[in-house]
């Protein structure tokens, strides 16, 4: 019972911390969206070419499932991942420390409080897709059918998402920035997986399909058979337009035991995963980190450096200072923001970043593009810090009230971040005018600039570094699918660059407007 | 040189004001700001320091509003705040480099400056190893090298002692008295030893408002004969803090030495004494209503 209490707190007081945050409003304002454009028909299933099921409770629930399985499967992660990091970062984690509170039941508690930040959304999005089914439901609105799935398949996903945020809180390298690349390669593979194997099996396996494609999909090509004996076993997801699309009636998933219990087992492999994390947990006790190479000037460990002898007190003397005060010296600044974006990297990291430029020189045009995505990828938990580094190293006190903080500091930074990207890509470039490729070479110019501003932005914008890191690995991605609407860095000849150039603008402006709001208002700094 | 401070408030909500109507005029000296937790001194060295804004009422530095331009004082401006962090992969010495070149100081002042605190602050050994390694204390002595980067005439340090060991404190104490001259030092803390040692004036703050504003030694007169000192029996502490201002309290073997604020003699026992900062001090915001 004590337990049980005790967990309850725990999962509580997390929980109403993050619902407090206006990044959870945020979070909250676009899964109401996203219900609204899944429920109102606009994110549609079908089956290929142009087979669609007729909008019902089952459709509606179904949909929905996709939409939050796949997107808050993704972004759900990001939201939820952090409180344990937080529990470092304010402390609170040393006071717990000192209580009898267990390891198990610690990872637990923060477990339920992510499943519940999560399962609160589901819980929005059931109540938006309710009231969008009985205005646009073309057939009688059955609630169950509705409901299901988001129960069956997408509230046991979530479950794991928030185990997975859990336990990549608890392992220290995980923690940070590179967790959160791991976690969308992860995710992007094993969408990949599900993907590729979806005609082959309807018999579902909860473990290659948490997303509930295989599930879903499965039973609306059969649906779509059933009407249209001529429809492929195939089944997407997308926001594509039909034009005359041939209508047929799915009635869901017959919940059997057979396909509810493997999905309520995933809620156990969760907890499983949650106490799992127990044992990576270091309790706040730094040195228990046996695994970490990092140095202890790094890890934020105070006494690692040993007192110096005293000085006489009354020997410091200070010279008045004769020099000027207040004027701006881009050289020096620049050179400040460079040094402080380059340092604390260990020496393979510079060894890997001369690598890639190196090879962007001696490889054939099409793999150094490809070259020039991994050589910009690689400053990716640098770039995040752009923008939001006073924030997370609580120096904006001392940052902001130095002279002209807006048109001197902040574009400082913005022009280290472009020179470290151009010097990264500066083998690309070469290549690219000895090619005589001029939409490469703009594309190249626009990724320097729009990728440094959609840092800026993002970082001055959310005061955290995973809003960049998230959207940024995305579009990284999308370079590489070479996918015309992303592509920002002209990696093929319908590369809309120039308006990814406009774009870099508005974030500049975006993050100019914000910095000078955070200046002038209490926003920043209370 | 002249700071002014003009009506100033910071409203946070509806119901809470973080200072109101505050006024006060400075010339060069230093100036301890004292006052509870929560009175107010961490709003008003914020806004002194251009980081927030007021709700209403104006600062001036030589009759410059500093709301409406701002870096008028940030070109002469040194700040300490009471929170803050650093970047940990930076040396000691890098980080001033980086805060010399946001203050803008020519690179020959910077480094002559930069050494010549390393002394003063004491961390001259330690300047070249990465900041995350620092104790608290000596994150302090970095925080205070860096508000003192570009000689300021307004230098604002907000509870600088914090984490320091006596003798750090000490030569923190002796550095303000150097300093002191032609700049205004605002000092805001809750120790009042610190004040005693260096202010020229005290401003005492309490629940948004100034309480007082002299120098130490007037503030010292107004208690004259009503600071009185007994040895009383432990059971009565209860109920002299009930009726007195209780300003100190030594336990002895046959009961309690008590320091009592109090217009005349509380008990035949007691005896007059003189009168220091923390009686007066304590008896201010007593009288106010409001406990430390």
């Amino acid at each position: 019972m004590k337990t049980l209490r005790v967990l309850y707190h725990l999962a509580r007081a997390d929980f109403l911390e993050r619902t407090r945050r206006y990044s959870f409003l945020l979070m909250l304002g676009l899964v109401l969206w996203l219900g609204y454009l899944s429920a109102s028909g606009q994110f549609r299933m079908r089956v290929p070419p142009d087979y669609l099921g007729v909008i019902n409770s089952a459709w509606v629930g179904a949909t929905m499932t996709i939409t939050v399985t796949l997107l808050l499967g993704w972004f759900g992660f990001y939201l939820v991942k952090g409180s344990v990091s937080r529990d470092y970062e304010t402390g609170v984690g040393q006071i717990m420390a000192t209580t009898p509170l267990s390891r198990p039941l610690y990872t637990a508690g923060k477990w339920l409080s992510n499943f519940a930040v999560l399962a609160l959304m589901i819980l929005m999005l059931a109540l938006v897709g309710i009231a969008m089914n009985l205005l646009v439901g073309t057939a009688d609105f059955n609630l169950w059918a509705l409901s299901a799935p988001l129960l069956f398949v997408a509230l046991p996903c979530m479950a794991l998402v928030a185990a997975i945020a859990v336990l990549f809180d608890t392992i220290s390298w995980l923690r940070g920035g590179l967790g959160n690349i791991v976690y969308f390669c992860g995710f992007m593979f094993a969408l990949a997986t599900t993907a590729a194997t979806i005609s082959t099996s309807a018999a579902d396996n909860p473990l290659l399909d948490v997303a509930g494609f295989r599930l879903i999909g499965g039973s609306v090509a059969q649906a779509a058979r059933a009407a249209y004996p001529e429809a492929s076993s195939g089944f997407a997801f997308s926001i594509t337009e039909l034009a005359n699309p041939r209508l047929f009636m799915w009635n869901g998933i017959a919940w059997t035991p057979r396909i509810v219990l493997p999905r309520v087992a995933l809620l156990l492999l969760a907890l499983g995963l949650a106490l799992l994390a127990a044992a990576f947990f270091d309790r706040f006790n730094p040195t228990r980190v046996w695994w970490s190479k990092r140095k202890p000037a790094e890890r934020g460990q105070p006494g690692a450096v040993a007192p110096a002898a005293a000085m006489p007190i009354a020997s410091a003397r200070l010279t008045p200072l004769t020099g000027t005060r207040g004027r701006f010296r881009l050289d020096a600044l620049l050179m400040a923001e460079l040094k402080l974006f380059l340092k604390g990297q260990p020496w393979w990291w510079y060894a890997i970043a001369l690598c890639l430029v190196a090879a962007q020189l001696f490889t054939e045009l099409t793999i150094t593009r490809v070259l020039l995505v991994a050589a910009w990828t690689w400053p990716i938990l640098i770039l995040s810090g752009l923008g939001c580094r006073e924030a997370r190293h609580d120096t904006r006190q001392i940052v902001f009230s130095a002279p002209h903080p807006l048109l001197h500091q902040l574009p400082a930074a913005w022009l280290s971040a472009c020179a470290v990207l151009a010097l990264l890509g500066s083998g690309a470039l070469l290549r690219f005018i000895l090619a005589g490729e001029t939409i490469s070479i703009l594309g190249w110019l626009t990724g320097v600039v729009f990728i440094s501003s959609l840092a800026l932005a993002a970082g001055v914008l959310t005061g955290s570094s995973k809003a960049f890191e998230v959207i940024y690995v995305f579009l990284m991605y999308m370079q590489t699918q070479q996918f015309p609407p992303f592509d920002f860095m002209g990696m093929t000849p319908a590369s809309p660059w120039y308006g990814y150039a406009l774009l870099a603008g508005l974030l500049l402006i975006a993050a100019a407007f914000a910095r000078r709001l955070q200046l002038t208002t209490r926003g920043a700094v209370r | 040189m002249k700071l002014t401070i003009e009506h100033l408030s910071k409203q946070y909500r509806r119901d809470l004001w973080g200072l109101r109507d505050f006024d006060l005029e400075l010339q060069p000296g230093v100036y301890g700001l004292l006052g509870p937790n929560g009175a107010g001194k961490s709003t008003l060295m914020r806004m002194l320091a251009t980081i927030t804004q007021p709700t209403a009422g104006a600062i001036r530095w030589n009759d410059a509003d500093i709301g409406k331009s701002p870096d008028v004082l940030r070109a002469v401006l040194g700040y300490l705040p009471q929170d803050f962090g650093v970047y940990p992969n930076l040396t000691g010495l890098e980080f001033l480099e980086y805060m010399a070149a946001i203050k803008g100081l020519d690179g020959k002042s910077a480094r002559r400056r930069i050494d010549e605190l390393l002394i003063v602050v004491n961390l001259v050994d330690a300047a070249r190893r990465p900041l995350g390694g620092y104790s608290g204390g000596m994150k302090q002595r970095v925080g205070i090298a860096q508000a003192l980067l570009n000689d300021p005439q307004l230098l604002i340090v907000d509870e600088p002692t914090v984490g320091l060991d006596p003798e750090e404190r000490v030569r923190f104490r002796n550095l303000l008295s150097d300093l002191s001259g032609e700049r205004i030092i605002i000092l805001s803390t809750h120790i009042v030893s610190d004040v005693e040692a260096v202010a020229t004036e005290i401003v005492v703050v309490s629940q948004g408002r100034k309480l007082q504003q002299a120098t130490p030694e007037k503030l010292l007169q107004r208690l004259d004969g009503q600071v009185w000192q007994w040895l009383a029996a432990t059971d009565e502490l209860a109920a002299l803090k009930q009726k007195h201002v209780l300003s100190g309290t030594v336990r002895h073997t046959n009961g309690m030495q008590v320091r009592v604020v109090s217009d005349t003699a509380p008990t035949r026992d007691a005896q007059s004494v003189p009168a220091n900062l923390e009686d007066v001090y304590l008896s201010l915001v007593a009288a106010n209503g409001s406990g430390a």
